[in-house]
């Protein structure tokens, strides 16, 4: 589904992104995990088009991505924001048509079958019976789960999500991601997720890419990347890693008094 | 981007031409009357031909001085409407208002009074006359003379249109004759003295005055003075207290008197008791109508200032 | 699109009323009968020759209606480009004048004045024009000022705006105060209010904020997206910087030729889009025509109040809008933020 190349992306003159490769295939969830200023945002915004790639290729669904139109990109790439500052006067049901822009005419016509698609999404986000309450009167909880909706409703094969888990309740972080993770399997939706959180993503992550400085440290599966030598340095301080369950599950802290 | 570039050329290129095309743009309306006598035409002061083809009989003056002119004429009785501030002479202000103030006049009342003249003068904007001849009505603008001989011209000029001819000329001939009598007065004067005329000194540091191109700065030479504010390279200018010193005025004209300055005002301003004029107390109020107004009573500012300036000559 | 048939109906039924009273009061009483025939006369073409109907109907054609025709599409202009900034800019204080409009159009109005121009069709338009072309070159000027490689931040088109408009003010303060023989001609100008009667400005300004306005209306779902912010705007699939670009094109556009004939009119274009997101809809597909129709009718009737307050005297219509609209403008926001619709 995704395929990145080479892929450096800068400012001007500074750099932020080197030389990246990675493969994201249909079905998986690729947790983006590293220190603050590591460019994972960076990254997020190179693939939903935001910012151009200074050298290397970016594939999506076998199509280059600078090769895309706005509304091409929008069909192929949909982007969970935080929910930050969301337009309190739309109704929940409104913002997550807005979703179906990319395919839309100027007018923002919407036909039957899109608001089915946007039934749809909110039924699968649990956000069906906020509908027509307007997003200044719901919680952060709520509105992220809307975002989710809208990513949904464009029906797009690849997910971008930053952080969507930062203010929420920890009991709204599980719940939501656990929807993605139900979504990903029933669907052929391909998710990058940025999170700070690395124990989210033991959990939740099929793969994982360790960002440092604009370079891939490492990649590989939660297992594989989730280690105290390669936590450590990322990060600064020394870790330790526990392993839970009868999947062995990894769980990062630091070492123990 | 491009297509936007010409589609907004083609706009403007067609804007301008719907505007040029009009509705009613003739610049030379006559008078609706029935067949009649040649009519004689004018230039007025926008180089606009203004035909008359009868003596107007409902005339409606935009300005002050335009009013006192039609009444000096004699031709007070054909007017029949005036602008808000025109006070002179006391039988204008019985006659119906037209606006004025704030710069807008009522179009509806004057073309509700049919008038058959419109007297307009450089208060009023090119707009306003288009505006009235729109509306078919018959405007002549007189433009503001710069010295004495160009307002005797304005004069018969009214007396023309208004079919007073010999009346306005019989004036013309006596104000010059009051203006040589003063002028003869001065022939023989040793000083000059210096005059400084305030038109407003809200802020006491920065008065504004008269400089010279204003009737106020040539009446003062002819009055046998000298304006204060000669140096000023303006017409309506601040004139610095530093410089007001340096000049130190023999008199000080208050033409803000109307609003209530008085002479004990002017003394406690801090600084000015320095001034020869506030010394002497020599502090002398003054209609400002008299020199701001265009007309005829501009003789009667000169002979006032005459013996201001020279007390001892009219003993 | 939610379909909604009230508000549509009360606004134009205000607009309706507003329109008949404007052309019904003026300082020249005609009686309603007589008012009926004139129109009729007047819009079958048989317009009456001779005598008392003749001046009535000369006063009802050349003054009243272009006039109440001239402030109808002034109204609609500032209030549908100011909600067209207001989105754009995502700032409920947004107005029209933001990015220096008005500033330059002053300027290049009173630079005019301080000409002598010949009395003649294009003479008289020196001065609208000079307005017009002082608008766009200031809003370009601004636009330059804040343009960032293709990206032009909101931040910094807010606050070139507001430099250029300084600047542009106090150049125009500068040359008032030097011409004093054009000042008070300057201030009327510039406190808004019809300089111009007849058709002539009508018929001029009609192409500009028809198709300004025109393009606006079809940037209701746009200005939608753009709700969420330029990022996520483009991310769901928005061309931003166009669409940016001819929104601040078609706004301007649309304000400047207002401008240019009627002068610096406030509130109008703060006030109305507010008005409408509290009574009606915040969506911009809806709330731009709404504007507009709103706009047109409350300017009409802010004129009616300027001719009639004082008659004969005419106040400058910009500042009944500022007396009436100061106070009350604080209130609307409020109940705007109460409401959660801002």
């Amino acid at each position: 589904m995704l395929e990145i190349r080479s892929l450096s992306v800068g400012y001007g003159e500074r750099r932020v992104l080197h030389n990246l490769n990675l493969d994201l295939p249909s079905g998986q969830i690729l947790g983006v995990i590293g220190p603050n200023g590591a460019g994972k945002s960076t990254l997020i915004r190179t693939l939903s088009g935001i910012l151009t790639p200074q050298t290397g290729q970016v594939r999506v669904a076998g199509r280059a991505l600078v090769q895309l139109s706005h509304a091409e990109r929008a069909r192929l790439i949909a982007v969970v924001p935080q929910a930050t500052h969301l337009p309190p006067a739309f109704t929940a049901w409104e913002t997550v048509l807005m979703g179906r822009t990319p395919y839309l005419n100027w007018l923002g016509q919407t036909s039957a079958h899109d608001e089915e698609i946007v039934r749809q999404a909110m039924l699968h986000t649990d956000t069906l019976e906020l509908a027509d309450r307007r997003v200044g009167e719901l919680s952060g909880g709520e509105q992220q789960r809307l975002l989710l909706a809208r990513a949904l409703a464009q029906a797009a094969p690849l997910l971008l999500m930053d952080e969507p888990t930062a203010h929420l309740d920890l009991q709204y972080q599980f719940s939501l991601l656990d929807q993605i993770r139900d979504l990903v399997t029933e669907g052929k939706l391909a998710v990058l997720i940025v999170l700070h959180d690395l124990n989210l993503v033991a959990r939740y992550a099929d793969q994982v890419a360790l960002l440092v400085k604009g370079k891939l440290r490492a990649l590989g599966t939660p297992r594989q990347v989730l280690t105290p030598d390669l936590l450590s340095q990322a990060y600064h301080t020394p870790l330790e890693v526990l392993f839970l369950g009868h999947s062995g599950q990894p769980f990062v802290m630091p070492p123990v008094k | 981007m491009k297509r936007l570039t010409f589609l907004l050329t083609l706009l403007t290129t067609l804007s301008l031409l719907l505007g040029a095309c009009a509705p009613a743009a003739t610049p030379a309306p006559t008078a609706t009357a029935a067949p009649s006598p040649t009519p004689i035409t004018f230039s007025d002061g926008l180089k606009r031909t203004v035909s008359l083809s009868a003596i107007p009989a409902r005339i409606i003056s935009l300005a002050p001085s335009n009013t006192e002119i039609l009444f000096a004429v004699g031709a007070g009785a054909q007017v029949i409407g005036r602008d808000e501030f025109s006070d002179v002479p006391a039988d204008a202000k019985t006659l119906p208002s037209v606006g004025g103030s704030m710069g807008k006049y009522d179009l509806e009342k004057i073309a509700s009074l049919k008038p058959d003249l419109v007297l307009a003068a450089e208060i009023n904007t090119p707009e306003q006359v288009k505006a009235l001849e729109d509306l078919k009505i018959t405007v002549y603008y007189l433009s503001n003379p710069t010295d004495l001989p160009g307002m005797y011209a304005n004069l018969v000029t009214v007396g023309k249109l208004t079919g007073h001819q010999p009346d306005a000329e019989k004036l013309v001939k006596s104000l010059k004759a009051r203006v040589k009598a003063v002028e003869d007065k001065m022939a023989g004067v040793a000083s000059q003295p210096k005059a400084f005329y305030e038109l407003d000194a809200t802020d006491p540091a920065k008065p504004w005055t008269t400089g010279p191109g204003t009737f106020m700065d040539q009446l003062i030479k002819m009055a046998g003075g000298e304006n204060a504010a000669a140096k000023l390279n303006v017409a309506w200018g601040q004139i610095s207290q530093e410089e007001l010193l340096i000049q130190n005025p023999d008199v000080i004209l208050l033409g803000d008197a109307a609003y209530g300055i008085t002479a004990d005002q002017v003394k406690q301003r801090p600084g000015w008791d320095k001034i020869k004029a506030v010394v002497d107390g020599n502090i002398q109020t003054f209609d400002d109508n008299l020199v701001s107004r265009p007309g005829p009573r501009l003789v009667d500012g000169l002979e006032i200032l005459a013996r201001l300036l020279h007390p001892e000559l009219f003993k | 699109m939610k379909t909604l048939t009230r508000p549509y109906l009360v606004s134009l039924l205000l607009l309706l009323g507003a329109l008949l009273l404007s052309v019904a009061v003026g300082s020249v009483f005609i009686p309603p009968a007589t008012l009926f025939n004139l129109l009729l006369q007047g819009f079958s073409g048989h317009m009456p020759s001779t005598g008392e109907s003749q001046s009535l109907a000369t006063i009802l054609f050349a003054l009243r209606i272009p006039r109440t025709l001239l402030m109808a599409l002034t109204g609609a202009a500032l209030a549908g480009s100011g909600a067209a900034y207001q989105g754009l800019f995502r700032n409920p204080l947004a107005d029209p004048y933001l990015i220096g409009v008005a500033s330059g159009a002053g300027l290049g109005a009173v630079l005019a004045m301080s000409v002598r121009w010949p009395y003649s069709t294009l003479g008289l338009m020196a001065v609208p024009l000079a307005a017009f072309v002082g608008s766009v070159v200031t809003v370009f000027v601004v636009y330059e000022l804040a343009r960032v490689g293709r990206i032009v931040p909101t931040t910094n088109l807010i606050l070139a705006g507001v430099a250029v408009s300084s600047f542009a003010t106090a150049a125009t303060s500068f040359l008032m105060i030097n011409t004093t023989g054009e000042l008070r001609r300057a201030l009327v100008w510039i406190l808004g209010g019809s300089t111009m009667s007849g058709w002539q400005p009508v018929l001029a300004m009609l192409p500009y904020v028809a198709l300004g306005l025109g393009t606006l209306l079809t940037m209701g779902h746009a200005l939608n997206v753009l709700q969420f912010g330029d990022e996520q705007a483009q991310q769901l699939g928005l061309p931003v910087p166009r669409m940016r670009l001819l929104i601040i094109v078609a706004a301007s556009l649309t304000t400047a030729a207002a401008v240019s004939f009627t002068g610096v009119i406030g509130f109008v274009g703060l006030i109305i889009p507010h008005l409408v997101r509290l009574l009606w809809s915040s969506d911009y597909r809806h709330l731009l025509p709404l504007s507009l129709i709103s706009g047109a009718a409350f300017l009409l009737a802010a004129d009616v109040l300027a001719r009639s307050l004082m008659a004969p005297q005419e106040i400058p219509v910009g500042i009944i809008t500022a007396l009436a609209g100061a106070p009350f403008f604080l209130w609307v926001l409020r109940r705007v933020k109460q409401q959660h619709l801002w």
